[in-house]
């Protein structure tokens, strides 16, 4: 009885030692010098290489976590193909749960239409895509896939108040081999997955919302990158289908 | 006796564990509608957290907006009620998120309404939501 007593004390001392050895070094960590320039210099590598690109067209795959008032965690997949030509066209197609719409930009009007509603809006808009995506934000609401993507300014807005910066590691995505490097700022922490070599793309994001306790994350896979599209500039003209109706925006 | 304390400290533990997990129980139970439109609550909280920080948060807005539509019931009080055959009409500029059950289409000066309930409607877009908003043909 007596050893038995003995071992027991033996063994919630250490793991007592243990627990506390964990909270020490988590603290340790959390001290640790936060902004590692390495990260830094990698995202803005990618930054400037995407703002550089006069035309691409991708893939991107995006996973919304959510939470039922039952509590249940619930996934909200939207799937966006998106083609991009500088200075001035944009086409983008998004397709999941809560959406089914194209959006087409020609340098004069964007078109936001939805396929299975049968319904289209057109709107004059600034000649200029970082213009005319802040137009639809600002005045019509719009949000648009992948217009992180297309900012000149993407790294400085993506480092605003960033107050860690690391080099998680290696990982391959989608058969790419990516340097996995993690920011955070208030209420928010960002992953970001960049082609290490190559040509310094993203493969994927993951944001993820701390100011709340479910710590939800959306989360997008880029893949079928290609910097040379052929597409023709008719492509971001909208013209409607037959039997689709014409409806307004609502102004904001 | 050793045994008997070793006992009661694993009731104690299981009894508790039970009284955690009990709410969750009551939650389950919260209707199907409601839940969906906490989806879109938090969907809409989540849109503006990170929206416009990164990555395509663009999808959350079309939850988003519909959340936003709902709130925004009231607007410019009508001048005259729609004629009306059953239900109450609602305010001009009153937003739904998907239209009533039997309405009927009618293309109005090139603009297609839906009359129902003593409302007629016209499709917009609010955002990157589709929505529905009572107005007066013309």
């Amino acid at each position: 009885m007596r050893t038995l007593n003995f071992r027991m004390v033996a063994a919630l001392f250490v793991l007592g030692v243990l627990a506390l050895a964990a909270i020490v070094s988590t603290e340790v960590r959390a001290q640790a010098p936060a902004v590692d320039p390495v990260a830094t210099q990698i995202l803005k590598q990618m930054t400037d290489y995407l703002s550089g690109l006069q035309k691409f067209s991708v893939h991107t795959q995006n996973t919304l976590e959510d939470e039922l008032d039952s509590g249940h965690r619930v996934d909200f997949d939207v799937s966006a193909n998106v083609i991009i030509s500088r200075p001035n066209k944009l086409y983008a197609e998004r397709q999941g749960d809560l959406i089914d719409q194209i959006f087409s930009y020609d340098g004069k009007t964007l078109t936001l239409y939805n396929p299975s509603d049968k319904v289209y809006a057109t709107e004059p808009a600034p000649g200029k895509i970082e213009e005319m995506l802040d137009f639809a934000r600002e005045s019509l609401g719009l949000t648009v896939p992948v217009a992180d993507l297309v900012y000149s300014n993407a790294f400085p807005l993506l480092m605003q108040e960033v107050t860690l910066a690391v080099v998680v590691g290696k990982a391959v995505i989608g058969g790419v081999k990516c340097d996995h490097l993690l920011f955070s700022r208030p209420g928010v922490d960002f992953q970001v997955w960049v082609a290490d070599g190559g040509k310094p793309l993203p493969y994927k994001y993951v944001v993820t919302d701390t100011g709340t306790p479910m710590r939800l994350s959306i989360t997008t896979v880029i893949s079928d990158w290609n910097i040379k599209p052929s597409v023709a500039d008719t492509r971001f003209t909208f013209v409607p289908p037959q039997g689709v109706k014409q409806i307004v925006f609502m102004p904001l | 006796m050793k045994t008997i304390y070793k006992f009661a400290v694993l009731t104690i533990t299981v009894v508790l564990m039970l009284i955690a997990d009990v709410p969750v129980l009551f939650e389950q139970l919260v209707p199907e509608a409601h839940a969906i439109f906490g989806v879109r609550r938090r969907a809409a909280r989540r849109g503006v957290i990170v929206g416009y920080s990164m990555g395509e948060a663009a999808a959350t807005s079309a939850a988003a907006n519909q959340a936003a539509a709902q709130n925004q019931a009231a607007a410019p009080a009508p001048a005259s009620p729609p004629p009306t055959t059953t239900g109450k009409p609602l305010p001009l500029g009153t937003v739904v998120s998907a239209l009533p059950a039997g309405c009927t289409s009618t293309p109005v000066g090139g603009v297609e309404y839906y009359y129902c309930g003593g409302n007629f409607y016209r499709a917009v877009f609010q955002g990157n939501s589709l929505v529905y908003v009572t107005a007066q043909p013309k």
